[in-house]
């Protein structure tokens, strides 16, 4: 088995700072996080512009031009509403250290994420949701279904697809908590990759408190085949046991000082 | 239904570490297949064979003694052993320098290691007394008075890998072994250590060890084969190393390779089983992911080169 993939997230325009970045095409505080996510041991890094209606396109290629050039074309996940500025962000991308990932697809409104991730030989995240959260795992896995269909019909891998059960927020659905788990085995009895936005299920806690949640969370997704996350990895415990998952799952060999590496 | 080949592809390689300098350079490592799957890919180097010469002298061994026969100087020997057919590297094994035996003063080693790189003009490997102590004070030495040959110096281990590592590694430009006795875990737990020292990966060569075959050979096997599994398959660039093994020093001090033929008539002359136990020992090894062995006999040598040369 593959090592677990860690997305990092923390290029994201909603945080003020990388807001501004991105508005004045200043590289500093970008590549300012692209490196401590690096570092921290981040294989994959989001790039979330936002909805990026005006000019999502030419803000798409110089981000990906920019953090690619930087960082020995560290591999992307381009991360926005809107579709041209993804395909202008992939025009430009190095496959070098692996394809980019389209974040996201859904089973409703974004499913056609699916055919421009075929057109453009890209991975795909699949949120197994339409118009709302799935009701049930059987919801789920019809959409799951729905879109593995839609993607091989176009010539997809079926592991291009990373199939996403939608994290849930514990403080108000702590009791559907087991079936995302559940949902996770049957992605990874049927062979298939999976990832997600891990941190959600803390989301509304006391900032001590979340990194505790989030690798219980992530050891518990990973027995279940959780194949890659969505995260922040300057979270050192979270990071801590991803590694410590890796080794129990025999999907990286055990030195003294696996944490390191 | 027709038989579709589908070959096993690894977007991995093993390092390719350069030994030697000039035209006589050999390239350990390189490959992107299991051992000799030719099938799957071009080798890329053809696992290599090395002639273990001793500052202690020639072997009783009547074969070996005839091979050297009129070589009275390290520096003849070693201008032997470089022309042995099928070899393509001599390593120099200081083993007189240990404390429990000879015990030689570090000069009087490096004194030998010159007269032998001085007249050898292809790749040198030099392989410390293997105690722990004595090979921290004598590699570095070895090391520095090698400049410029680019050899091999053997080995860094878990209790002196700062000293040899810095020494060959970093200060004199070096190849450096990183040894540990089958133990898979802490072959990679010296990797990440001696990288984190500053040695470039490129300039490690694993020796994880071995035993003949017979004597707990399985855990070698699967050692070796782990490492290759890792390196290739989970892309671990903390495994990627190529690996040498020593292999005459563990096979003719087994009881077959040393049990007089007096003592054991029915088990034929000493020579033939001590061959034996070196050849078989060298081609398990090299099966199982070994890019290099280091032989004594000249017909072990000639008989490994050809089967390397067959599988290739």
């Amino acid at each position: 088995m593959a090592k677990f993939v860690t997305i990092g997230e923390r290029i994201h325009c909603i945080s003020p700072s990388i807001r501004k970045a991105m508005a004045e095409r200043d590289p500093e505080p970008i590549l300012k996080r692209a490196k401590e996510q690096l570092d921290a041991g981040a294989t994959y890094l989001d790039v979330n512009i936002g909805p990026a209606e005006n000019d999502g396109e030419d803000l798409m290629k110089w981000a990906v031009q920019l953090i690619q050039s930087n960082f020995d074309n560290v591999p992307l996940a381009l991360d926005t509403a809107n579709k041209k500025a993804i395909e202008a962000g992939i025009s430009v991308y190095n496959r070098s250290k692996g394809k980019p990932i389209v974040n996201s697809a859904d089973a409703g409104g974004r499913i056609e994420n699916i055919d421009l991730a075929a057109a453009n030989d890209a991975i795909v995240i699949a949120l197994c949701s339409a118009e709302g959260i799935a009701a049930d795992n059987d919801e789920r896995m019809m959409h799951c279904q729905n879109m593995l269909e839609r993607g091989m019909m176009l010539g997809m891998e079926p592991t291009d697809l990373w199939f996403d059960p939608l994290f849930l927020v514990v403080k108000g659905m702590q009791d559907k908590q087991m079936e995302v788990l559940e949902a996770i085995k049957m992605f990874s009895d049927m062979g298939l990759n999976s990832t997600g936005g891990l941190s959600n299920n803390s989301n509304g806690m006391p900032k001590h408190i979340r990194p505790i949640m989030d690798s219980a969370l992530v050891a518990m997704c990973m027995m279940q085949g959780l194949t890659s996350a969505i995260v922040n990895p300057c979270d050192l415990r979270l990071m801590e046991t991803i590694k410590s998952c890796d080794v129990f799952k025999n999907n990286t060999l055990y030195a003294d000082s696996y944490l390191e590496i | 239904m027709p038989f579709n080949q589908k070959p096993q592809k690894f977007n991995a390689n093993i390092n390719t570490v350069e030994i030697g300098y000039g035209d006589k350079a050999i390239k350990l490592g390189g490959e992107c297949t299991f051992p000799f799957y030719t099938f799957d890919a071009p080798l890329e180097n053809a696992p290599k064979v090395g002639v273990e010469i001793s500052d202690m002298g020639l072997s009783e061994i009547p074969g070996i003694q005839k091979f050297y026969e009129g070589a009275s100087t390290m520096a003849e020997i070693a201008k032997k052993a470089e022309a042995m057919e099928g070899a393509d590297f001599v390593c120099l094994r200081l083993e007189g320098g240990d404390p429990n035996g000879a015990d030689k003063s570090v000069d009087e080693l490096v004194a030998v290691v010159k007269e032998v790189a001085e007249a050898v003009t292809g790749p040198l490997v030099v392989e410390g007394c293997k105690n722990v102590e004595k090979d921290s004070e004598l590699l570095p030495k070895v090391a520095e008075v090698l400049q410029g040959k680019n050899a091999l110096v053997l080995s860094a281990r878990e209790e002196n890998y700062k000293a040899v590592g810095a020494a060959a590694g970093l200060a004199y430009n070096q190849k450096v072994g990183a040894e540990s006795a089958v133990d898979i875990n802490l072959a990679k737990q010296l990797n990440v250590v001696m990288t984190q020292l500053g040695v470039k990966a490129q300039d490690i060569v694993m020796n994880v060890g071995s035993a003949a075959v017979g004597y707990g050979f399985e855990y070698v096997v699967s050692t070796m084969d782990r490492i290759k599994g890792a390196a290739l398959s989970q892309n671990d660039n903390m495994l990627q190393m190529p690996i040498i093994t020593t292999v005459a020093d563990e096979s003719w001090s087994v009881k077959e390779a040393m049990a007089s033929e007096e003592d054991m008539p029915e088990w034929g002359p000493l020579e033939d089983r001590g061959i034996s136990m070196e050849v078989q020992t060298a081609a398990a090894v090299l099966a199982s992911g070994s890019d290099a062995v280091i032989l004594k006999h000249p017909q072990s040598v000639a008989a490994i080169s050809k089967m390397i040369k067959e599988l290739m």
